[in-house]
């Protein structure tokens, strides 16, 4: 019973009888929904985590954020295509946070201040796992695996670890010191049995690791040239583009010294070379491609395989490149190379929507150079494990990688075949450490898939400004005559700088923006961080569901679902 | 997806970093534009303040007794005469010696039409009341009948467009320009879509000696016909459009604006509302009222030179930018 | 000590004396010689207080409703149309039980046009819910006015204080103010106790549903019928100070073994004692001065009609198309006496006419004389000056 006052006043905030939250027909909730940048990054880095670390000015927490997925963030800050950048939604904004400069300064910063992987010894019991292979797939499987608690022997065949990061990334990209300092730190984890110059069917069986390893990853790499005709005819001369390349990674030089070279292919292996032989004073370097330059809005199925950026400070650096074009013929004074015509091609879709290459006719032309380099991929050397190369490649299912036919062993990076860069062989190697522990516990492996991004437009855009973004100093063209790393490290300001212009694609910004403008006082701020990682809470009681919240969310983290 | 709570709602609502002047459980349709607006502003006022309400859908909403949304001292009289009632508020607390603030609350229709003469009269005198009206361009609480603010060519129920009309035949009134001609000391708008500017504006009204003045758009999704949800989007059209400038005059002298920073086209605006579902009509008339209402958009740009000088911090666009950690809004 | 004042002149004075904080008014004919006076009041620093003058009579009853929440004493005055526009707003103050005191100096109500005295205007909001006193000399007007505040915080209710316009605020005469001191020991210093304070944050003026609408009104009935007790309470109370008294609710005189009753409202009463006694050979009456019509002393009315055979309840307004607004409320208040005398309803002196001597003998006359008035009358109208249609 209410007793009715003189003039019936009424008593302060009283209406919290009034539960409005009845009205209700569908209610917000918060749902973190992956960012593009993180379900683009083939090693499964969470670059929205981090940068928000970042910018709280936690770099630490943002450098353990990168290293949950991936162990090397300085070698992959320098080399990576960065798909997270392609795929970044501020680029339809204005824009791509200059993500790969923000890791390279958090794996820069985890060196220069000695920051431990938080990873334990494994206990005497703990299960042993084999690696083979020290290339990028087989370190990010032998670290998932000791971040798991196992014990890992890792072989490999050359007398130090690396793989193809240290034999064909040219060292103006990467510098060696770089490399050895994270390789180090990987190599020194406790649990780890690191046995270099130790070949798979030469110093050790597959039958042997099997027998004493509760698991088997294979990381060999394709090292193994494939051959090369242009209309059957074979320059006397030819080298392929793997191999002069690793020479000059090794020794800083290569042999030849034409006037005028054509290297046949599209990867990074064919870029790559393509610099080295401007650095070794070759005056003209031509590159042939039956793609084109990957550049942004370009096909991902008509782009060279080689990444942007290495194309574009090619191109800066004096290399011609021809798109769309294919060798029809080489011309040849004996066996010595004098030019070669070529044809311009475009794969085209069939009505099965099936690529086929196409030349047309009345296009050819000839280009006169005195050397011809093909660097059109290699293949699996498989000495050791001959039973398990199919065609020159490891046939794997694709997210777990484990081999199509014999359950229980793991490949991946450039042996697969389908991709061929260090970050995806880090995702091959960290997937595949997930899956041998599941195999091991007699677990079934679902096909997995990379989590599905929240698109631009489901970003409330207009809260945010415009802001350009911060890049890294790069070396000027004239001045790249050797092995100096051309492009710098963003500073720490500039650092902050991206980390503040991240949108937080489906993550809480903590922008108060729903608490500001929620008209039933019902979206309620805590400081002790909600338990969704938010920093709000929905009251139920009073929230009548109108989606104001979700509208107005910048980042898309509210949705409204029916109630 | 669902989060649970660390600690009571009942203990986190009371320890929330900012006054509550307006409580939850007032009954407000979903996405009430004037609720939002009055939580606002309460806010930055409170809570040494009184307040004076008119009669209307914020007074009804709020107190169904015995319950009130209000923490704040707050009394309802009759529907014309919230200004004299806030002047006689006022003179009190002045003959008192309190330092306690009085705000007026009304809508448009108790500014703009029935409450108008008290409002000239309370600013006329000086009193030092801060009268906010709250415009949602109808009278929303009887059943959404024209007012005197309601826009030129909207539906209402008594501006209904047929086949001889097309919505209401008047233009909205220019309250602003109107109030400034009291000379007052401060007269402003104000927009839920910009609630750091809105709150800054009560806070400055607030510090100023002598009658103000706070004309803030808030949006009704039932009156307009929009969804719930787009009542900021819909009220943040209204300012990139033109058609609800944000400016700030003081003693009748224009002293700032809110700077578009690339007008958009009024349809943007329009075609979210039912209210102007005629004018999308293929017809000429429809062709020309819409027109009719961008050129009164483009003379507002124009008149209050509104249109922005590439980007600015504080313009449409840079106003309500967000920021991790979302300080700009305690 | 009696000074030669003129009725307003004496009330501005008064009402300074019961030191309201905040004054608000709009000026209309005769009212305006009460705030002129207060205005100068203030003006001379002599009066601490907020003189609001505002733009209609509507925003002077919203002011002092305002002023009055807000913890001051609040006073207001009009007549005539402004009360009639003030009149949703005297219904709000009263409803929201606001104590406040306004005086109504009595006037016709337009159209046509007339500025003269009657009570049309008083009588058009008596159903405000306010308590309304009718004074029937500029003396009682003085006194009624320092007890109506009283009356008013002690009750939470809204006090009108009704003086005849002109024949009472403009006429000059030898009044008696009280004391400074007289005042302050009567009428201490007050804080409306649910009124607004961010210290205790009421909301007034809730949406009250049907479900308790019924239970508000029933309140505000019992609050006025308990405001009688006050009434008197603070005219006895009043007379230990000042030696004088106003008669409580109502006031019996004339000749007390008289079986013929005038009940009259306000300053005719003054009129008819002197007809009476300048005449002795008109028959003798006994005069009953209603001074609070709100609240309806229905019992203190039964008892002065005691032994009454005839009783004439002679009005300044009337109900078009009815007849007396007062009179009917007499006689439903009277019939359940054992012997109710009978009673009869004219209205005089609308719109300022001039009430002579020979209204006595008229009334007399009326009830008593050949040619008894059957039903109501406006007795001193003069049909010959309409058209045969309109008599």
């Amino acid at each position: 019973m209410i007793e009715i006052p003189p003039g019936a006043y009424a008593r302060p905030g009283t209406s919290l009888d009034f539960k409005t939250g009845t009205w209700r027909v569908e209610r917000p909730v918060h749902d973190r929904r992956a960012a593009p940048c993180h379900a683009a990054c083939p090693a499964g880095e969470d670059a929205q985590a981090y940068l928000a670390k970042v910018e709280n000015g936690d770099l630490r927490g943002a450098w353990e954020t990168i290293v949950a997925a991936n162990p090397m963030p300085a070698i992959t800050g320098r080399v990576c295509h960065h798909p997270c950048e392609s795929a970044c939604n501020r680029g339809h904004y204005d824009e791509t946070i200059t993500i790969h400069g923000v890791e390279r300064f958090l794996g820069d910063e985890a060196l220069r201040e000695h920051w431990a992987y938080p990873v334990a010894a494994p206990g005497s019991d703990a299960p042993r796992m084999a690696v083979v292979g020290s290339g990028p797939a087989g370190l990010a499987a032998a670290y998932h695996l000791l971040r798991e608690g196992c014990r890992v022997t890792l072989i490999e065949a050359m007398p130090v670890a690396g793989g193809t990061m240290r034999t064909a990334i040219p060292h103006y990209r990467l510098p060696p010191s770089i490399l050895d300092q994270e390789l180090d730190r990987i190599l020194a984890l406790p649990g780890i049995d690191f046995r270099p110059a130790t070949r798979l069917g030469r110093d050790v069986s597959l039958e042997e690791l099997q027998s004493e390893h509760d698991g088997l990853f294979l990381g060999p790499g394709r090292r193994k040239g494939r051959e090369w005709s242009a209309d059957f005819a074979v320059p006397g001369d030819l080298h392929t583009g793997l191999q002069l390349l690793e020479t000059w990674v090794a020794e800083g030089t290569i042999p030849q010294q034409p006037k005028s070279v054509a290297i046949v292919g599209g990867g990074n292996t064919a870029v790559d070379l393509a610099r080295v032989l401007r650095r070794q004073g070759v005056e003209q370097v031509h590159l042939i491609s039956h793609q084109r330059i990957p550049a942004p809005g370009v096909p991902q199925d008509d782009a060279m395989r080689a990444t942007y950026r290495e194309v574009s400070q090619a191109i800066e650096e004096g290399v011609t490149i021809h798109e769309h074009r294919g060798v029809r013929r080489l011309i040849l004074r004996g066996e010595r190379v004098v030019g070669m015509e070529l044809v311009h091609m475009k794969k085209l879709a069939d009505a099965d929507g099936r690529l086929h290459r196409v030349a047309f006719e009345g296009t050819e032309a000839v280009l006169h150079v005195e050397h011809v380099i093909p660097a059109i991929g290699q293949d699996v050397d498989p000495l050791g494990f001959e039973a398990l190369v199919e065609r020159g490649q490891m046939r794997v299912e694709p997210w777990w990688g484990e081999l199509r036919k014999h359950s229980g062993i793991f490949s991946g990076g450039d042996a697969r075949g389908d991709h061929g860069t260090v970050s995806e062989a880090v995702g091959d190697g960290r997937r595949a450490a997930i899956g041998m522990l599941r195999r091991l516990a007699g677990k079934s492996l679902e096909p997995g898939a990379p989590p599905e991004p929240i698109p631009y437009g489901e970003l409330n855009i207009h809260y945010f400004e415009s802001a350009p973004a911060a890049h890294e100093p790069v070396l000027p063209a004239a001045q790249r005559l050797g092995n100096e790393e051309i492009e710098g490290g963003l500073d720490g300001r500039a650092v902050r700088h991206e980390a503040h212009r991240c949108l937080s694609c489906g993550d809480c910004l903590a922008c108060d923006n729903c608490w500001t403008l929620c008209p039933d006082q019902s979206v309620l701020k805590t400081r002790a961080v909600a338990i969704d990682g938010s920093n709000y809470v929905f009251d139920y009681d009073y929230c009548k569901g109108c989606g104001i919240c979700a509208h107005e969310c910048p980042t898309g983290y509210i949705r409204m679902i029916p109630d | 997806m669902n989060e649970q709570p660390l600690q009571s709602l009942d203990a986190l609502r009371a320890q929330q970093p900012r006054f509550r002047g307006l409580e939850s459980g007032h009954r407000a349709c979903q996405g009430c534009g004037e609720a939002l607006a009055a939580r606002l502003a309460t806010e930055a006022a409170g809570p040494d303040v009184v307040i004076a309400n008119a009669t209307g859908c914020l007074e009804v909403f709020t107190t169904p007794w015995p319950q009130s949304a209000w923490r704040l001292p707050w009394i309802h009289s009759v529907f014309g005469n919230v200004a004299a009632v806030a002047a006689g508020m006022e003179a009190a607390l002045k003959q008192q010696g309190r330092a306690t603030q009085v705000l007026a609350f009304a809508g448009d229709g108790g500014t703009f039409d029935i409450g108008f003469q008290a409002l000239s009269g309370m600013m006329e005198r000086g009193h030092n009341v801060l009268f906010i009206c709250f415009d949602n361009e109808a009278y929303m609480n009887t059943g959404v009948q024209r007012s005197g603010s309601t826009p030129h060519a909207a539906m209402t129920t008594t501006s209904p467009p047929g086949a001889v009309r097309m919505g209401k035949r008047h233009m909205k009134k220019d309250i602003l320009s109107i109030i400034a001609a009291h000379h007052i000391p401060y007269a402003a708008t104000a927009s839920v879509a910009y609630p750091s500017d809105l709150r800054n504006k009560v806070r400055r009204a607030m510090d100023t000696e002598g009658a103000s003045f706070l004309q803030i758009h808030s949006p009704c999704p039932l009156g307009w016909g929009h969804d719930g949800s787009l009542t900021i989007e819909v009220a943040r059209l209204a300012v990139q459009t033109g058609l609800f400038p944000i400016i700030e005059m003081e003693r009748g002298e224009l002293i700032g604006t809110l700077p578009i920073r690339d007008p958009k086209p009024v349809s943007e605006y329009l075609k979210l509302q039912n209210r102007f579902r005629h004018l999308f009509a293929d017809a000429y008339r429809a062709r020309k009222e819409l027109e009719h209402l961008q050129a009164i958009a483009n003379r507002n740009i124009e008149r209050f030179e509104l249109r922005g000088v590439g980007i600015e911090k504080y313009d449409t666009e840079g106003a309500d930018t967000v920021h991790r950690g979302g300080d700009r809004w305690a | 000590m009696a000074l030669a004042l003129e009725g307003s002149q004496a009330l501005a004075r008064t009402i300074a004396l019961c030191r309201p904080q905040v004054v608000a008014a709009y000026p209309i004919t005769p009212q305006t010689h009460i705030v002129e006076g207060i205005a100068k009041l203030v003006a001379d620093g002599k009066l601490d207080c907020e003189m609001v003058s505002v733009e209609s009579e509507h925003s002077a009853a919203s002011v002092a409703l305002g002023a009055a929440v807000a913890g001051s004493r609040a006073y207001t005055a009009s007549a005539s149309q402004g009360i009639l526009l003030m009149a949703e707003v005297l219904f709000d103050i009263a409803g929201l039980r606001i104590p406040l005191v306004m005086t109504c100096a009595n006037r016709a109500l337009s159209g046509p046009l007339n500025i003269w005295n009657d009570q049309q205007d008083s009588m058009a909001v008596r159903d405000a819910g306010w308590i309304q006193l009718y004074c029937a000399t500029n003396q009682e007007a003085i006194d009624t006015t320092v007890q109506a505040f009283r009356i008013a915080e002690r009750c939470e209710l809204p006090v009108m204080v009704c003086v005849d316009g002109f024949t009472l605020t403009h006429t000059l005469e030898p009044l008696d103010l009280p004391s400074a001191e007289q005042v302050d020991g009567y009428l201490p210093a007050y804080r409306f106790h649910h009124g607004l304070d961010p210290a205790d944050p009421r909301s007034l003026g809730t949406l009250v549903a049907p479900e308790h609408f019924s239970e508000v009104r029933h309140a505000h009935h019992q609050a006025l019928l308990r405001a009688q007790t006050e009434i008197e309470k603070a005219d006895s109370d009043w007379a230990e100070v000042v030696g004088r008294h106003c008669g409580g609710l109502l006031e019996v005189r004339g000749d007390p073994e008289a079986r013929l009753g005038i009940l009259t409202l306000g300053s005719v009463l003054g009129t008819l004692e002197d007809a009476m006694d300048n005449d002795p050979s008109l028959p003798r009456a006994r005069f009953i001065k209603l001074r609070s019509y709100r609240p309806f002393p229905t019992e203190a009315l039964r008892e002065a009609c005691e032994g009454l055979d005839t009783l004439i309840v002679l009005e300044r307004a009337l109900s078009p198309g009815a007849g007396g607004i007062v009179g009917p409320e007499v006689q439903t208040a009277l019939i359940e006496m054992e012997v109710p005398p009978r009673v009869h309803n004219f209205a005089a002196g609308l719109g300022g006419r001039d009430l002579s001597l020979d209204l006595y003998r008229q009334l007399v006359d009326a009830v008593l004389g050949e040619n008894q008035r059957k039903g109501f009358s406006i007795i001193d109208a003069d049909p010959t000056l309409l058209p045969e249609a309109d008599r």
